[in-house]
């Protein structure tokens, strides 16, 4: 298999449940790298995640993982990790118990040596030998995830796996991440933490309403969404002045100042305006002091296509 | 440095603002609701119903069958044969109307303090005792209705099936007062030691089997006790069966005898000791229940 | 399945669960002290009343009931079951361990409060005691494969458990014989009488390779429904 070959193929996949319908038509590739799974809570992203992992079936179509049906196949689980969106963990055991169970469980050979090094990956050596109830839950969802490595699975797939971080915790599970996408793996990773995402994502999914709403590097999609027009904040000493000239400019759709002489351009060719702007600018002799775009972000995407 | 604050169109709640009494009758209501299944789909209706259908069809068979030997002997041939009649439906269902209490009454408490959703109560203006009494009560009512339907439908069924109802109206009146009494007796034990039992614990599950055990084991373990024991000894050991507390209350109001309490030595007790025994295994429950809750309240 | 067998183990034990136990456990033999000093019964009224009613018919279900039920149900409730069913093994080395856990628990003690209640009554006969050990242990593992099942398939496991024990084994199998043939304590009381003619002579039960088969139907029945049911099930 290449590394470009997809790793996860989700084809046509639609589930419901009574006459609720949760995911529908929904039809994608995964390959190696972070793959992010955005969406509104309700939008059915579980559910989705859930279907790939084969822990519950789909009303309509398929999910491969590594070119095999994950649901009802065993065996492929010694190349799958997962880390559901449930804290819930065996309170009474110890974590390293815990890890070690899970590990041969998936048919770990060389068991303390994965467990030793799945603790150390997540840094919880300290707290090992204590019951899992005494943990905190960022521990609990640390030690949750060296469950989920221990068996060094080829492909991850975490629902909300910062759900209860604090900052620092993030910070550090973000370069956990980008660790394992560096030696080849395949990680899809679900979460309402957008700016986190943004970091570590080669590619977004976008579910909303059960359906995918968009796919790809969010830069992408972002000039996909060509019906919006970027908006750009320009501060700068005449706001009317400048505004006069730059609404004349045939990429600019509308100008807006606002009272307190902020004037924000709607434009749908940014590369236009940031070569106009400046002219435009030293022409009418107005001091330019701040240009700055928006909505360059991962939110005013997710933002845009989720109210429509 | 100053602040603003926008006007987005939220609005503040400008109404009523209710106060105790209110939350008392929402976690009142949400209890009884939870109990029948109310609102929760079909899965959860079909074990209080079935339970509840279980305790009419024993009643409606009972009145079917005295209608019928009132039909074919005459009128007084159902008690002259000692047919079940009120007092003896109670003794009879009396093991039914355990396993309900035990099966429904942890749902009432469990979840709350399982998932969590006891600290939601907690924060509001209202004490642990007003969360556990609401509770109670709402089951209460679940119980008594339980355990009158029944009545109520053999009451229904025996007048009808007289050649003159009315006239067995006006003969048996006092019965209504009767079994009314002894159901509520009955659903008030249940009631207390099925919530005391759901509240020593996380899991329903646990709860359930322990009530429904504590029930079917206290019987025969305290009837060998008593038959080895000399009588005075042996009468106050029989007391500890469980299942016939409330059915010696069901006796003394309806002055008659049933046959689950016809063998027991407790009632060569006088019948005052009797009914306060039944009332400190239905009020101690209360009272233990609301220490409890109250270390939990706000 | 080793490791599902020890956290079984470890999941359903508990100091308090041990206790209530062995207090249970303790009953049929102690009643049956107490019973035998004054006016002994006819051996076919306590064999009726404390080994088929109370041991086999109420003890033994109740504590298989809390055992058996937890074994997949606390997992459900507590949405842990994906950490078992996420391994590459195959569904029915999910199943086996949890069983033979709930068997390892629940067993001993009702084995040992059977053998010695018939200790007790039959005046230290070993056939007699052994039949209805064995007859204890059968009804233990009918009634485990039967309640894992539940605890697996639904969430009122337990509600719907009581109504069958307090309902059908309690009373309907006492009056309605037909309906004996469809009870997991008639089948127990036929391996015990299968071993030991002499027990439960009395009752209108199965001979004994209709026993032996009807308790090998019964466990590989609801086994296999547990398996299929965790192949086929949406894990939570």
């Amino acid at each position: 298999m290449t590394a470009g070959d997809a790793v996860i193929r989700v084809n046509g996949v639609s589930r419901w449940f009574g006459s609720v319908v949760a995911v529908s038509d929904v039809s994608f590739d995964v390959r190696p790298g972070i793959t992010g799974l955005l969406g509104p809570n309700g939008a059915g992203k579980t559910t989705l995640l859930r279907m790939m992992t084969g822990l519950a079936s789909t009303s309509m179509g398929t999910v491969t993982v590594l070119g095999e049906p994950v649901r009802d196949n065993p065996p492929l689980y010694r190349r799958i990790g997962v880390m559901s969106e449930h804290e819930t963990v065996y309170g009474f055991m110890k974590g390293r118990a815990y890890v070690r169970a899970m590990a041969k469980l998936r048919g770990v050979k060389d068991l303390e040596r994965a467990v030793d090094r799945a603790i150390a990956f997540v840094d919880l050596e300290d707290v090992q030998h204590r019951p899992m109830d005494t943990y905190s839950r960022g521990m609990r969802q640390r030690m949750r995830l060296a469950a989920t490595l221990v068996h060094d699975p080829e492909v991850l797939v975490l629902d909300e796996p910062l759900n209860g971080a604090d900052p620092r915790q993030r910070v550090h599970f973000k370069s956990l991440l980008e660790r394992l996408a560096a030696d080849g793996r395949t990680i899809v990773l679900s979460s309402h933490i957008l700016e986190e995402v943004e970091q570590v994502a080669d590619t977004v999914l976008l579910i909303v309403n059960g359906k995918l709403a968009a796919s790809g590097g969010f830069r992408a999609i972002r000039a996909a969404l060509n019906e919006r027009p970027y908006h750009v904040r320009v501060l700068c000493d005449a706001p009317r002045e400048l505004a006069s000239a730059v609404v004349r400019l045939p990429s600019v759709d509308a100008v807006n100042v606002d009272p307190d002489g902020a004037m924000v351009v709607l434009s749908r060719n940014v590369l236009d305006l940031q070569v106009e702007l400046p002219r435009l600018a030293q022409r009418a002799r107005v001091g330019l002091r701040r240009v700055e775009p928006l909505d360059d972000s991962l939110e005013s995407v997710f933002g845009y296509l989720v109210e429509s | 440095m100053t602040g603003t604050v926008f006007d987005i169109g939220y609005q503040r709640y400008t109404g009523r603002r209710e106060g105790r009494g209110r939350s008392r009758k929402a976690i009142f209501k949400d209890g009884f609701r939870t109990a029948l299944g109310f609102g929760r789909g079909g899965r959860a209706k079909v074990l209080p119903w079935l339970f509840i259908a279980v305790l009419a069809a024993i009643a409606l068979v009972m009145a079917l069958v005295a209608g019928a030997a009132e039909r074919i002997g005459g009128p007084g041939t159902a008690a002259e044969a000692g047919l079940p009649s009120h007092s003896d439906y109670n003794g009879i269902a009396s093991i039914i109307m355990f396993v309900f209490a035990a099966v429904v009454g942890p749902e009432l408490l469990c979840p709350d303090r399982r998932e969590g959703t006891i600290h939601l109560y907690r924060v509001r203006p209202i004490t642990g005792s007003d969360y556990i009494l609401s509770r109670y009560a709402a089951f209460l009512l679940v119980m008594t209705l339980a355990a009158l339907l029944p009545q109520v439908i053999l009451f229904l069924g025996l007048s009808m099936g007289d050649p003159a109802p009315m006239e067995y109206l006006r003969r048996h009146w006092l019965d209504i007062a009767r079994f009314v009494g002894a159901g509520t007796a009955m659903a008030a034990y249940a009631t207390g030691l099925a919530l005391l039992t759901a509240s020593y614990t996380t899991r329903r599950a646990y709860a359930s089997v322990f009530l429904v055990g504590l029930f079917v084991v206290s019987a025969p373990f305290t009837l060998g006790m008593a038959e080895q024991m000399e009588s005075d000894a042996g009468r106050w050991i029989a007391m500890f069966n469980l299942t016939n507390i409330p059915v010696h209350v069901n006796d003394i109001i309806f002055n008659d005898v049933s046959e689950v309490t016809e063998d027991s030595p407790v009632r060569e007790l006088p019948a005052w000791v009797r009914v306060a025994w039944y009332f400190l295994w239905t009020l101690g429950p209360v009272g233990i229940l609301t220490a409890r809750y109250r270390r939990l309240g706000a | 399945m080793e490791p599902v067998f020890r956290l079984t183990l470890g999941q359903l034990t508990g100091r308090w669960r041990i206790v209530i136990m062995a207090v249970l456990a303790a009953m049929p033999v102690m009643i049956t002290l107490m019973v035998l000093g004054a006016d002994a019964p006819s051996v076919r009224d306590f064999e009726t009343a404390i080994l088929g009613t109370m041991l086999a018919g109420s003890i033994a279900p109740l504590v298989v009931l809390a055992i058996a039920g937890a074994a997949f149900g606390n997992e459900v409730e507590d949405r842990t079951l994906a950490n078992l069913t996420l391994s590459p093994v195959p569904r029915w080395q999910i199943a086996l361990p949890k069983l033979l856990a709930t068997i390892a628990i629940a067993g001993p003690f009702m084995a040992a409060s059977a053998f010695l209640t018939a200790h007790v009554a039959y005046l230290g006969d070993a056939r007699a005691s052994l039949a209805v050990a064995a007859g204890a242990v059968a009804g233990v593992a009918m009634y485990a494969a039967l309640f894992v099942w539940l605890g697996l398939r639904s969430t009122q496991a337990v509600g719907i458990g009581l109504v069958y024990i307090v309902l059908w084994e309690g009373f309907f199998t006492g009056f309605v014989a037909g309906a004996r043939l469809f009870s997991i304590r008639y089948y127990a009381m036929g391996v015990a009488h299968a071993i030991d003619p002499r027990r439960f002579a009395s009752a209108d039960l199965l001979g004994p390779a209709a026993a032996a088969a009807a308790t090998l139907v019964v466990l590989g029945g609801f086994f296999y429904l547990t398996t299929r049911r965790l192949r086929t099930m949406d894990v939570p």
